[in-house]
Order: C-alpha cells, then structure tokens, then sequence
C-alpha cells in the first residue's frame, strides 16, 4: 500500500472520511445536471439576469446547466445546514467525552435565539432603541444569545454536580423548563426585525451568493474544539473522566469543575448556533431547535464519540454531522421521495458508525500485530 | 455510408429532442408531514400535476419535501434545496412567516416563482398565497359555536403551535367574535404539539381540570383525527372544528361535535400548482395576490354526501 494511504487510514476519521468521498462520489454521478438561470453582477452590486439571443433572434433568458452536486452554491448551502448541528455538535462531543449526556441543547438553542432575538430587535428598525447606533444592538443582541446559551450550560452543570443526579434526569428537566420560559417570554410569537448590520453580518456572501459565515464559525468551532480536546492538558482530563471517573479523581483531577465546564462548553457551543440561525434566517421563536438534541448526539456518535465516554474527536463529529447534513441533502438532490427519507438517514446512521468502529477494530489490530 | 449513418442519428436525435416532454418540478413545501390536512394537500398537488401534465403536454412533477414535525428553519433548509435541485416553482405553507421571509425571497430572486398556501409570508416576495382568511375562519368558528350554545356558557379554545402565524389570527378572530357575546367566556386558549394524540390529551387534561366548560372552539380539528378521542357525551359539551376529515366525520354523525367548518385542504394542492404552473408556463399572474378559499360547513344534514370527496381527495 502507498505511503500516503496507509497514513490516511491510520488517521483516526479516516473511516467517516472514506463515506463522505464515497457519499459525494455516489451523489456526482447519479445527481444529473440542473439548468439554472444566470444572473449578472450590477455596477450598484445588485444582480440581474443575463439574457442571450437564441436561433430566431429572439432576447430568452441565459441558463447554466451544472451538475446538482458538485457546484459551489450546493457545498455552501450543505456547509451552512451543517454548520448549525456541527456546532452544537462539537460542545455535545465534549460532554459525551466526559461520560455525559446533554438532552437539552435544542432548548437552550430555542431560548438562547429567543434572548438573542429580544435584544436584537429592541435595536432592530422598528425596535424603542432604533436611533442608537446599530452595530451596538448586533454586539449586545450576539452578547445575550451566547451568554444566555452559556449561563443555561453553566445551570445545567451546576445542577448535575451540585445534586449529583444523573445528566440525563437534569438534562431531560432543563429541557422543557427553558422551553418553557422560552415560550413564556415570547408569548409564543415570532421576534424578528433584527438591525440589518447584524443581517449583513452573518449573510455575508463571497462571489456567487456564497454564505460562507456559517462555514467559517463552525471550521473555528472545530479548530478550538480540537485544541482543546487534542492539545491541553484541560482537554485530556474530559477524555480521563469519561473514560474512568474514579481513577480521574484518585488522579487528582478536580472532576465537578471539569463537568462544570463540559456543560457550559455545550451551551455555548448552541448558544452559537442560535446566533447563526437567527442571523440567517431573521427570527426565533420558542418552538426552534424542536428535537435538534437527538440530531446532534446522532452527529456525534457517528463522528465516533463514544456513549460510554472517553472516545470521540472535535473533527470526528463535525464529519459526522456532515454525512448526516449530504444524506439529507442527497436525498433532495436525486429526486428520492421524502416517504423513504427516514428510513434512508436511519440505515446511513448505522452503516457510518458500523464502518468506523470497523476502521478503529482494524487500527488496533495493526497496532497490537507491530513488532 | 458513414454520412448515411450521421445523418440518421442526428434525425433520431432530433426527433427524441422534439418529443421528450418538458418537465417542470414544483417543490411542495408543508408544515408538517404527520398532519392529514397536509397529505390532502399533497394528493391535490399531485392530481393538478397530472391533469396539467395532460394539458400542457409536459411532465409536472411534485416534489414534496416537508420536515416531520414544523420547524421553519427547515422548512427555510427545504426550500433552498428545492432551487439549488432545479425546482421551477415553490408552494410553502409557512410555520414561520418571519423565518421564511428570506429563504422565499432568495427563491424568487434566483427566478423560482413562490406560492404560499394555509399559512402565508405577507412581506415575502411570493406572488400568491391561498388558504382561509384566517381572523374570518376564527371568527367563524366562534359564531356558529356561540349560536349552538345559545350565547352562553364557558368556551375553551384549542390553538396547536402557538407559533403559526395563521392560527394566531384564527384565535384573534375567535376573541374579536366572542366579545359580541356577553353570556360567553373564554376560559382559555389552549396550545399543543400538532398531533392528534397530543391534542386529545390536551383535551382531556382542559376538561379535568375545568369541568364548567360548555363549549370547544377548535381552531384545528387536530384531536378528533383519531377515533374516541373525545370523552365528553353527545351533546353536554358543545364543538365546533375547523377541518372536515374524514376521521372527524364520525363525531358530527354520533352527535359529540355539532359542526365542523371544512378548509379546502385538497385545493391547497391543487389549486396552488394550478397557479404556478399558470405563473412559469402561460407567465400569468392572478388576479390578486390573496386567493380566499371558503371553508365548508359540515353538519348532519351533509354529512354523508361530503364524505364522498375523501375519495378522491385521500392518498390511494
């Protein structure tokens, strides 16, 4: 085998890796190509469709034809569905890391969004505070949907360390009550009219209506998750805890203060998600992020984190949400009817953690078979 | 010979170019997939598809792509898939007009026409949108209940997800009506996850809980989409229901629901496919942006005879 392959299949996600090149490679050829309609750059930065003179001499409208998978605006669009759950993925893959489980990060997304989105919109256009300066509502509305995510993750780890009650329990009950409140300070309507500078913001676009802010916030999500799980000594007392609780504390790791913060990363890290989605799309309400929980721990068990803990990989699970993100996406591409969809995400779940845990069986044989 | 052959297959050629039929794909984009009113709506697409299909000697395809329980943000996921796959037309019933503004307008701009139906986007760039006017349907609902309760008594009012934008003006409308009956009351508006089961049980916990309530205003049939769901005897509390399914016609025959105002679900299908496929092949815009669609009084008058449409209107 060439070098550079057996490299790559020691890499530890080389196996997550392998479907994701065999998922695009399946998704390329079988997708067929889609006409889609030109359009022009204007000198005011605007855009405008391009038309052309067909045989009769007639002004038709231009068309591209390109294939439905492999073009730029598809891996941005797949980048930014992906960003969401990869986000709060990584946070989950540091709880799960540390033998936890988070239940209620889909709710903390819902009320982070909503806290954000109150701020966001008493600064917005038609908000009490419209005439003070706009950027100052975006910093103080991004401040209260990543703090507001935060204190809920500090909460729940306060919580879990301070009544010693399993994750689950305290989980599964900060689920419905930020829900709840999410819902009590919204009446259950929708906030939106956020200043445009917050909009712009994280809709910025590079070349051809390009969203690349999602892409970019979840690649820095990833690189800080890897180096803290990868790098520092903080990192690899998550890994010691989860992989054995007792032997961490007779070790001399502080583990309540180590679970504290596992759980303030997750809501953090959902905090952020909130902030991109409502950036993106303009709104919250508390029915966001409905079942989002079972997503992300999905995401992260296929990217390889263990539910027993002491296993997984800030890069493993944001692969994961990915292949999960490109069967979601592939299924639309290739015209599959939506009836099956379930069923279809369901068998790729399990053949991708299959495949892994195939992969990691293999690499420790060669390591256990070397002289 | 060789020229011969050149020339045969570019006849052939041209001659499979001419025939094959163009195919138009519609994304058909609702709230939720579990909700019956919605596979109405997905069978009354896929009948305008074949019948335009016919008529235009083309091939129209739905691609139906809606997210098992609501949630806008994925509904928002769907809909800038469905232009990205090639979709040439998009009809949306929206959870959330704010959330899908944006993805509505993208869609428009990149020359896919939107239609919204049930539930609508108004500051959206869609060029139609169909469905009930919702503060009427509310206020509907509230009149014929006030009139079987003879004006008086203790209305619950059963809402689904607080975040749609259509049942807010439903519930709007319910209270805009109630306030012309002194002798009513509204105990409540009561929330719920859009299933029939959670329905029920919201049901069934409101009744507990208050047993003085004479009247239910259900703004939603969601609860009577299951069979005996309702515990209350015919006739000691009265109902009146948005939707006419075939699952809620039972309780208008056995008494426990005096009336049941049908929305058009079939049509939301079809009649929006009608609309975009008038809109991106014959490029004719309706004649308003807001097409009403009436809702149908059911009682036990005509009861039997509206059930025939479920016939048509069911997925076989």
């Amino acid at each position: 085998m060439p070098p550079f392959l057996r490299n790559l299949f020691r890499f530890q996600e080389s196996g997550l890796l392998i479907v994701i090149v065999g998922l695009g490679l399946l998704l390329t050829v079988f997708s067929g190509t889609v006409r889609i309609p030109e359009f022009e750059r204007t000198p005011d930065g605007g855009r405008r469709r391009v038309f052309t003179v067909n045989a009769d001499g007639e002004r038709v409208p231009a068309f591209v034809v390109r294939n439905k998978f492999l073009n730029a605006q598809n891996f941005a669009q797949l980048a930014k569905d992906t960003s969401f759950t990869a986000i709060m993925a990584v946070g989950m893959a540091v709880v799960i890391i540390a033998g936890g489980i988070d239940l209620s990060v889909g709710a903390i997304y819902a009320l982070a969004s909503v806290a954000g989105a109150i701020v966001l919109r008493h600064y917005g256009p038609d908000g009490a505070a419209a005439a003070t300066a706009p950027w100052l509502g975006a910093l103080l509305g991004m401040g209260a949907c990543v703090g507001t995510g935060t204190l809920c993750g500090l909460a729940n780890g306060g919580l879990i360390v301070a009544l010693g009650v399993h994750p689950f329990i305290i989980t599964l009950g900060a689920m419905a009550i930020l829900r709840g409140i999410a819902f009590v300070i919204t009446k259950g309507q929708s906030v939106g009219g956020f200043p445009e500078v917050f909009r712009n913001l994280v809709r910025f676009e590079v070349g051809d209506g390009l969203s690349v802010v999602p892409l970019l916030v979840m690649v820095a999500v990833l690189v800080v998750g890897w180096i803290f799980l990868a790098r520092l000594a903080a990192g690899r007392r998550v890994y010691a805890i989860g992989g054995n609780e007792v032997a961490a504390r007779f070790s001399g790791i502080r583990v309540e203060r180590v679970k504290l913060g596992v759980y303030l990363i997750s809501g953090l890290s959902a905090g952020i998600a909130a902030l991109l989605s409502i950036g993106y799309y303009g709104a919250a309400t508390s029915g966001d992020g409905q079942g989002y929980e079972l997503n992300v721990i999905a995401a992260a068990v296929v990217g390889g984190a263990s539910l027993s803990g002491g296993r997984g990989s800030a890069l493993g699970v944001v692969l994961g949400a990915l292949i999960i993100q490109m069967i979601s996406s592939g299924i639309v591409i290739l015209g599959i009817d939506q009836n099956y969809s379930q069923i279809i995400i369901g068998s790729v779940v399990i053949a991708a953690v299959v495949l892994d845990n195939f992969n990691t069986w293999l690499s420790r044989r060669r390591l256990t078979q070397r002289p | 010979m060789k020229k011969t052959t050149t020339l045969l297959l570019a006849l052939a050629g041209a001659v499979l170019a001419t025939a094959a039929p163009r195919t138009i794909t519609i994304g058909l984009v609702a709230k939720s997939q579990g909700n019956p009113v919605f596979q109405a709506a997905r069978v009354g697409a896929n009948d305008a598809a074949k019948e335009l299909s016919a008529q235009y000697g083309m091939n129209i395809r739905i691609d139906w792509r809606t997210p098992n329980e609501e949630d806008a943000q994925k509904q928002a996921e769907a809909i800038e898939q469905l232009v990205l796959a090639g979709a040439e037309g998009i009809a949306v019933s929206c959870s959330d007009a704010n959330k899908l503004t944006d993805a509505i307008n993208r869609a428009v701009d990149n020359g896919v026409p939107v239609a919204t139906f049930d539930s609508d986007a108004p500051a959206s760039k869609r060029f139609v949108t169909y469905g009930v006017d919702d503060i009427e349907c509310g206020k509907q609902v509230m009149a014929e209940l006030a009139k079987v309760m003879n004006g008086r008594g203790i209305v619950a009012v059963l809402a689904g997800n607080p975040n749609a934008p259509n049942l807010q003006k439903r519930v709007q409308g319910v209270r805009e009506e109630a306030a012309k009956y002194p002798g009513i009351t509204i105990r409540d508006v009561y929330y719920h996850k859009e299933t029939p089961q959670d329905a029920a049980a919201r049901v069934e916990q409101v009744m507990q809980a208050n047993p003085d309530i004479t009247g239910w205003g259900f703004i939603g049939g969601w609860p009577l989409f299951t069979e005996d769901a309702i515990k209350w005897q015919p006739g000691t509390v009265k109902c009146v229901s948005v939707d006419a399914l075939p699952a809620q016609l039972g309780y208008i025959r056995n008494g426990t629901v005096s009336e049941l105002l049908g929305q058009q679900c079939y049509e939301w299908g079809h009649r929006t496919v009608q609309l975009l496929i008038d809109k991106i092949v014959s490029h004719k815009n309706p004649p308003a942006v807001k097409e009403i669609s009436a809702l149908i009084p059911v009682t036990k008058t005509n009861v039997d005879e509206y059930a025939k449409n479920w016939a048509k209107w069911l997925p076989q």
